[in-house]
């Protein structure tokens, strides 16, 4: 998603190394997608469609 | 130094390289101090870029190099940005990973050499067209574990 636009950056995170920011999240299960900074979440591997939905959701909060 | 990947693991890479179509800059940002990890992640990116021309490595310091770091929005170490390579142009499409890329994240790596390497992010019509038409910005931080 991140090469289809400027606006969009994705970042891998290994969840046990950086466990606080897992936790400021409440990563509990992987993956979990984390949207600007919490403005969104999306719990499992989803289809593209309902997380491009999460990412709407969480820009016009 | 023994090698982290095998001679088994090294020809599955290169047969799922194929022929890279474009050159491939990864950067990798290491930190001296509380970074468990860094090391063999360098080393693991030493190994893959090895395996292709069309990679190529580039090794920052998170501390003497805070201006590249910042430029790339690296902030946690080990991190690592597969960026495209035109000539001596670096362009940063926003993918980074933060922590060693072992276990399933290994392959999640490679994937990630061959879509910025074809240019193609693969994803729907559609969903390109929704993303193309962002005005604000977006961070995706997908947590993940190796196992």
């Amino acid at each position: 998603m991140a090469m289809e636009s400027d606006m969009v950056q994705a970042e891998m995170v290994e969840a046990m190394e950086f466990n606080d920011l897992s936790n400021q999240y409440g990563v509990s299960g992987v993956p979990h997608t984390v949207v600007n900074d919490g403005k969104g979440n999306v719990v499992g591997a989803v289809p593209e469609t309902n997380l491009m939905a999460e990412i709407q959701r969480a820009v016009t909060r | 130094m023994e090698r982290l990947l095998n001679d088994n693991i090294v020809s599955q890479i290169r047969e799922a390289f194929g022929s890279l179509s474009n050159p491939v800059q990864v950067l990798f940002f290491g930190s001296r101090e509380n970074c468990d990890y860094c090391d063999d992640t360098r080393q693991l990116l030493e190994e893959v870029v090895a395996i292709s021309d069309a990679l190529s490595l580039s090794v920052y310091d998170m501390d003497t190099d805070a201006d590249v770091a910042r430029h790339y929005n690296v902030d946690k170490a080990p991190g690592i940005v597969i960026a495209a390579k035109e000539g001596d142009q670096i362009t940063d499409l926003g993918v980074r990973m933060a922590g060693i890329p072992s276990g399933h994240e290994f392959s999640s790596l490679i994937q990630d050499l061959i879509l910025v390497s074809g240019r193609d992010s693969g994803l729907n019509p559609q969903t390109r067209e929704m993303l193309k038409a962002l005005t604000k910005p977006v961070l995706l931080q997908v947590f993940v574990t190796p196992t």
